[in-house]
C-alpha cells in the first residue's frame, strides 16, 4: 500500500494526533470532574476515544485499539445517560489516559510495532470493570459488538438484530483506487471490526468488455449491509484514507432513524443551519455536507436548491431526516466563519529561521558599522534602513516561536487534583493570563520548575481544610496561577491563600543545615531565599510529594538557566506567592554594550537602570558607593575578571537591578544599546561563573554577556564576608 | 610531495592519516578525522576565570568556538603568536551526549599529512618527553624522529577543565 518510509510518516502524525487527543480527553475529563453534567464535555471525550480508537486501527495498533474501545464504550453508556462519572471513576480513566499516552510513546514508528504492559493495562480495565459495576467479561460482549462479531464470524447472527436493522452502506470505487496503491478488500475487512457483514454484494457493471479493460483501474462496487453499533461517523472513518476515491453513501438502520429524528428534535436551540444540524445528530457526516454543498453549488445556477433537497436527492440522508431538521432550524442565523487559518511547522524549521535571522542582525550590524566608516550619507541611510527592516524581521521571527502559556497552564490541573486528593485537601485552580505569549523554549524548560512549586504550594503552603475552618478561612484552598507581561520581561506567579512561609523555621533550619552563621542578621526576603538552596527542607516528615530537599534548588538553577530570577512575597497566615521573571526569549536581546579595556561585554537592557560616571574609587574589587545617600553595593568588573583597565579616562558606573536588588557594575566605556543575538560558548565554559553567553559584534569581535545574577550574587557573598556590619561611604562619590 | 606522503604507497593498509604539528620543538600529531580545517590565528576573545590554557574564544564565520592554547595546556608558557601560529579546528564529542563540539588548538606550526601505521606506534614512555603521559597516546616512529600522537579526549577532558575553572575562579 505504502512504501515504508511514507508509512512511518503517517504512523508519526498519527502519534503526534494521538496525543493531542489524549490531551484534549483529559481536559475534558477535568471540566467533568468540576461539572459532572457539562453534556459537552462527555461528548468531546467521547469524540476523542472514539478518534483515537479509530485512528489505531487503520493501523493496526490492536492494543491500544482494544484498551480504548473499553473506555468508548463506558463513555458511550455516559453519554446516553446511563451512567454518571463519579470522582474515583474520573480519577481512573486519567490514569486510563496515561496508560494511552503511555502506548502512544512506545510506539515505534518504523517498525509500527506496539509492546505494551499487559499486565498494568488488564489491572487498570479490571479496576474499571469494578467501578462500572459489571465484570469485564460481560462488559465486553454487551457493548462490543464490533469484537464480539468478528470473533463469531458468520457462524451466528448479532443477538437481535438482522439485515433490516442493519446499517447500508453503498460503495463506489473510482478506478484509480489501485493506482494508489489500495487495496479495497482491506477496508472492508477493516469494516468488519466495527460489527458483522450480514450481507456483501458486489456490483461489476462498470467493467467493460474485456478488450477495453486496463488490469490496474478498479471497476468495484459495493454494497454492503452492516450490523454494529457504531455511528455513521465511525463507519465513514473506515474509508478516511479512500474519501477522494470511490463514492459513499451511508444510510442508517430503519429501525434507528426514528431516533435520529428524534434526536434531531432534542437538539437545544442553537444558531446551527440544517448541515450542523444533520451532523450534530449523527446523520451526516462533516465530509458529505461539505460533498452536499459543492453539489449544491454545482447544480444551483441561478437558483440554489436548498442543500436538504440535493443531501436527499443525492441519498446522503434519508427525506425524513430533512424535514426534521428543517424544522429544527427555523430560527438559524448565520454564524461567522472562524476557520482556523493555522500551520503546523516542525520546530527545528523555526529554529533554523531564527539562526538565521540572528546571522542577518549580525551583519546587517556589520553593515552599518561599515557605512558609518565610510562615511558616504547615502550609504549610511540605506543602511540604517535595511537594519529597521531587519529589526522588524527580527521581532516577527521571535513572535512565530512564541506560543500561548495556557497549555502549560492547564496542566495543572490534573496536578492540582491528584496531589490535593493524595493528600486529602480541598483545592481549587485558578489560571489567569492563559494567553500570553512565551517562547516555546522557555516553556518547555519551564514546566518542571512550575510543577515543583505547584506541588510545594499544596503540600506545604495549603493548610488542611480543619485547620483553614479553625484559622477562618474557607475550607477549599485556591492555588492561583498567573503569567503577564511586565516591561520587556514576563511574569509568572504561583500563589496560594495558604499559612505562608514561616521565617523563623526557615532560619532555624538553615542553621542546622549550617547554611548561614547563627548569628547572621538577614533581612525576611534574604531568609526566604534560603529555601532555594540545595538539600533545605522544612517539611518534618518526608512526603511522596515534596520534603526531600530537593526541588527548590532544581527551581532556581531551572530559571537561572533561563537567565530569569525568582523572588518570594509571603505574608504569613494569609498565603505565599513566588515569582518568576523571564526574558521572552532566549534567542535575541536587547543588551548594553560596554568595554573594560579591549574587551566588550553585553549586560542585558532589561537589567539597566542607569549609567553614571564614577567620580570616586573603590577601595577594593568589591564595596559600596554612595547613590543619592543610599549605599549601592558595586562591584569593580575589570578587578573582578582580572582584566587589565584602561588607566586614562573616567570610568562609569551601570546601575543594574534585578528584582529588588541592586548593584553598580564599574566599567571603563560606554558603548549604548545593542541587538544582541545570543551565542552559547558551549561546555568548556559551563562551569564560568558571571558570564552566560556570548555575541558577535557587527566588527566581527565577540562580546561576552554578563550573567548579571551570578555577579550580583558573588557581590553578596564578598560583600558579607568583608563587611560584617555594611558602613555606607558617603564619602566614595560626589554630588 | 614527499612531505605530504613519506611512507611508500603500498604499505597503507590500515595506516591512519594524522595530522602533524609543531607545539614549541616538539611534533605532535591528531587523527586527521577529527580536524575540521586549519585558520590562521586571529583576534582571540580572552574569556575572564578561565584557566590560562583556555586562551578564549573567536568568531568562526559566525559561530562562537573556544579556544585551547596547546603549549599552555602541556604546562609551557603562554604561546606568543608568530608567522606560522595556527588555529587547528577539531571537532568531537566531549560528554557523550552526542552533540559534537568545535574547539580551536592554537599550535606553533602545521606540518603535513601524515599516513601512520600502527605498527609503527610505540607506547609513551614514562618520562621524558615533556608533556603528561596520559596525554600521549602512543609515539609515531619515522626517519626523522619520533611524533607524538596526542589522546585529545584526555588534553580536553571536560573534568580537568571544571576543576582547573573551579579553583580559577575560586581563586
Amino acid at each position: 500500500m505504502f512504501n515504508d518510509e511514507q508509512w512511518s510518516q503517517l504512523l508519526r502524525g498519527f502519534i503526534e494526533e494521538g496525543r493531542d487527543l489524549a490531551k484534549q480527553a483529559e481536559e475534558y475529563l477535568l471540566v467533568l470532574d468540576q461539572e459532572p453534567d457539562d453534556e459537552q464535555a462527555v461528548h468531546g471525550l467521547f469524540r476523542a476515544m472514539h478518534t483515537l480508537k479509530g485512528s489505531a486501527g487503520l493501523f493496526t495498533l490492536t492494543p491500544l485499539v482494544n484498551f480504548t474501545h473499553h473506555l468508548e464504550s463506558l463513555l458511550s453508556t455516559v453519554r446516553d445517560g446511563e451512567r454518571r462519572l463519579t470522582a474515583p471513576l474520573i480519577s481512573l480513566m486519567l490514569r486510563c489516559l496515561d496508560e494511552i499516552a503511555s502506548m502512544l510513546d512506545l510506539i515505534d514508528p518504523d517498525s509500527g510495532e506496539l509492546p505494551v504492559d499487559e499486565a498494568h493495562q488488564a489491572q487498570l480495565l479490571d479496576a474499571l470493570a469494578e467501578q462500572t459495576g459489571a465484570p469485564r467479561a460481560i462488559a465486553h460482549e454487551a457493548d462490543d459488538a464490533a469484537e464480539d462479531c468478528a470473533r463469531r464470524g458468520t457462524l451466528e447472527r448479532c443477538v437481535g438484530c438482522d439485515a433490516a436493522g442493519a446499517w447500508h452502506i453503498s460503495l463506489r470505487f473510482h478506478p484509480d483506487l489501485l493506482r494508489n496503491g489500495f487495496d479495497p478488500a482491506s477496508f472492508v475487512r477493516y469494516l468488519g471490526r466495527l460489527g458483522e457483514i450480514l450481507h456483501l454484494e458486489t456490483l461489476a457493471e462498470q467493467m467493460p468488455d474485456l478488450v477495453e479493460m486496463d488490469p490496474e483501474s478498479c471497476y468495484l462496487g459495493l454494497e454492503i449491509a452492516l450490523c454494529s453499533s457504531a455511528s455513521k461517523a465511525e463507519i465513514e472513518d473506515v474509508f478516511e484514507f479512500i474519501r477522494d476515491f470511490c463514492t459513499l453513501r451511508i444510510l442508517p438502520p430503519d429501525s434507528a432513524l426514528d431516533d435520529y429524528l428524534k434526536l434531531i428534535q432534542d437538539l437545544p436551540e442553537t444558531d446551527e443551519r440544517i448541515g450542523s444540524i444533520l451532523i450534530a445528530s449523527g446523520l451526516l457526516t462533516e465530509h458529505e455536507l461539505a460533498e452536499g454543498l459543492a453539489l449544491q453549488a454545482e447544480v444551483g445556477d441561478g437558483l440554489k436548491s436548498p442543500l436538504g433537497s440535493v443531501l436527499v436527492e443525492a441519498g446522503m440522508v434519508p427525506p425524513k431526516a430533512v424535514n426534521a431538521a428543517l424544522a429544527k432550524q427555523q430560527s438559524a442565523r448565520e454564524r461567522p466563519n472562524r476557520e482556523s487559518s493555522q500551520i503546523r511547522v516542525a520546530a527545528n524549521k523555526l529554529d533554523e529561521l531564527i539562526n538565521l535571522v540572528g546571522e542577518l542582525v549580525i551583519s546587517a550590524a556589520g553593515a552599518q558599522l561599515q557605512a558609518q566608516l565610510q562615511g558616504s550619507a547615502d550609504c549610511i541611510e540605506s543602511s540604517q534602513t535595511v537594519n529597521q527592516h531587519v529589526e522588524a524581521i527580527r521581532e516577527a521571527a521571535l513572535k512565530l516561536r512564541m506560543i500561548e502559556i495556557g497549555d502549560t497552564f492547564n496542566r495543572f490541573h490534573r496536578v492540582v487534583r491528584d496531589v490535593s486528593q493524595q493528600l486529602g485537601k480541598q483545592i481549587r485552580l485558578d489560571i489567569q493570563g492563559a494567553d500570553t505569549e512565551l517562547d516555546r523554549s522557555v516553556i518547555d524548560k519551564l514546566a518542571d520548575p512550575l510543577t515543583h512549586l505547584v506541588r510545594n504550594a499544596i503540600d506545604h503552603g495549603i493548610e488542611s481544610a480543619e485547620q483553614r475552618l479553625a484559622a477562618g478561612k474557607p475550607a477549599e484552598g485556591r492555588l492561583s496561577l498567573n503569567a503577564f507581561h511586565d516591561s520587556g520581561m514576563i511574569v509568572i506567579e504561583v500563589s496560594d491563600d495558604g499559612r505562608g512561609l514561616n521565617t523563623a523555621r526557615i532560619r532555624e533550619k538553615a542553621i542546622e543545615r549550617g547554611l548561614i552563621d547563627p548569628q547572621a542578621t538577614l533581612s525576611e526576603a534574604d531568609t526566604h531565599m534560603l529555601i532555594f538552596a540545595a538539600g533545605f527542607s522544612t517539611a518534618d516528615a518526608v512526603s511522596d510529594l515534596s520534603g526531600r530537599g530537593v526541588g527548590m534548588d532544581v527551581v532556581r538553577s531551572a530559571i537561572d538557566a533561563l537567565r530569569g530570577s525568582i523572588e518570594i512575597e509571603s505574608r504569613p497566615g494569609l498565603g505565599c506567592t513566588f515569582r518568576i521573571r523571564l526574558p521572552l526569549t532566549l534567542a535575541i536581546i536587547d543588551g548594553f554594550l560596554v568595554s573594560l579595556g579591549d574587551e566588550h561585554f553585553v549586560i542585558p537592557l532589561e537589567l539597566v537602570t542607569e549609567c553614571l560616571e564614577l567620580d570616586a574609587r573603590l577601595d577594593s574589587r568589591y564595596g559600596y558607593l554612595n547613590l543619592r545617600g543610599k549605599p549601592l553595593p558595586c562591584i569593580d568588573l575589570a578587578a573582578h575578571f582580572e582584566l587589565p583597565s584602561s588607566a586614562q579616562g573616567r570610568r562609569n558606573i551601570l546601575v543594574v537591578s534585578l528584582g529588588r536588588h541592586q548593584a553598580g557594575l564599574i566599567v571603563d566605556r560606554l558603548h549604548g544599546e545593542l541587538q544582541t543575538v545570543i551565542k552559547p560558548l558551549g561546555l568548556l565554559f559551563q562551569h564560568l561563573q558571571g558570564i552566560s553567553g556570548s555575541t558577535i559584534l557587527g566588527s566581527g569581535q565577540i562580546a561576552l554577556i554578563l550573567d548579571v545574577a551570578s555577579l550580583l550574587r558573588q557581590l553578596q557573598q564578598h560583600i558579607d564576608h568583608e563587611f560584617r556590619s555594611p558602613q555606607p561611604r558617603p564619602d566614595l562619590m560626589g554630588s | 610531495m614527499n612531505a605530504i606522503n613519506p611512507v611508500p604507497g603500498d604499505a597503507l593498509e590500515d595506516s591512519v592519516q594524522h595530522l602533524s604539528f609543531r607545539v614549541r620543538q616538539a611534533r605532535y600529531a591528531l587523527p586527521i578525522e577529527l580536524v575540521r580545517e586549519i585558520i590562521e590565528y586571529g583576534q582571540v576573545t580572552a574569556v575572564p576565570m578561565m584557566p590560562s590554557f583556555i586562551h578564549g574564544v573567536i568568531n568562526l564565520r559566525g559561530n562562537v568556538v573556544p579556544v585551547l592554547d596547546l603549549a599552555a595546556r602541556f604546562g609551557f608558557e603562554l604561546t606568543t603568536p608568530g608567522k606560522r601560529t595556527c588555529i587547528v579546528i577539531i571537532e568531537l564529542e566531549l560528554d557523550g551526549n552526542g552533540q559534537a563540539q568545535r574547539i580551536g588548538l592554537v599550535v606553533d606550526a602545521v606540518d603535513a599529512v601524515l599516513d601512520i601505521d600502527p605498527r609503527d606506534v610505540e607506547q609513551a614512555p614514562p618520562f621524558g618527553t615533556g608533556i603528561r603521559t596520559d596525554f600521549i597516546a602512543g609515539m609515531a616512529r619515522d626517519e626523522s624522529g619520533f611524533t607524538i600522537i596526542l589522546d585529545v579526549r584526555r588534553v580536553l577532558s571536560l573534568d580537568d577543565i571544571r576543576q582547573l575553572s573551579l579553583m580559577q575562579q575560586a581563586g
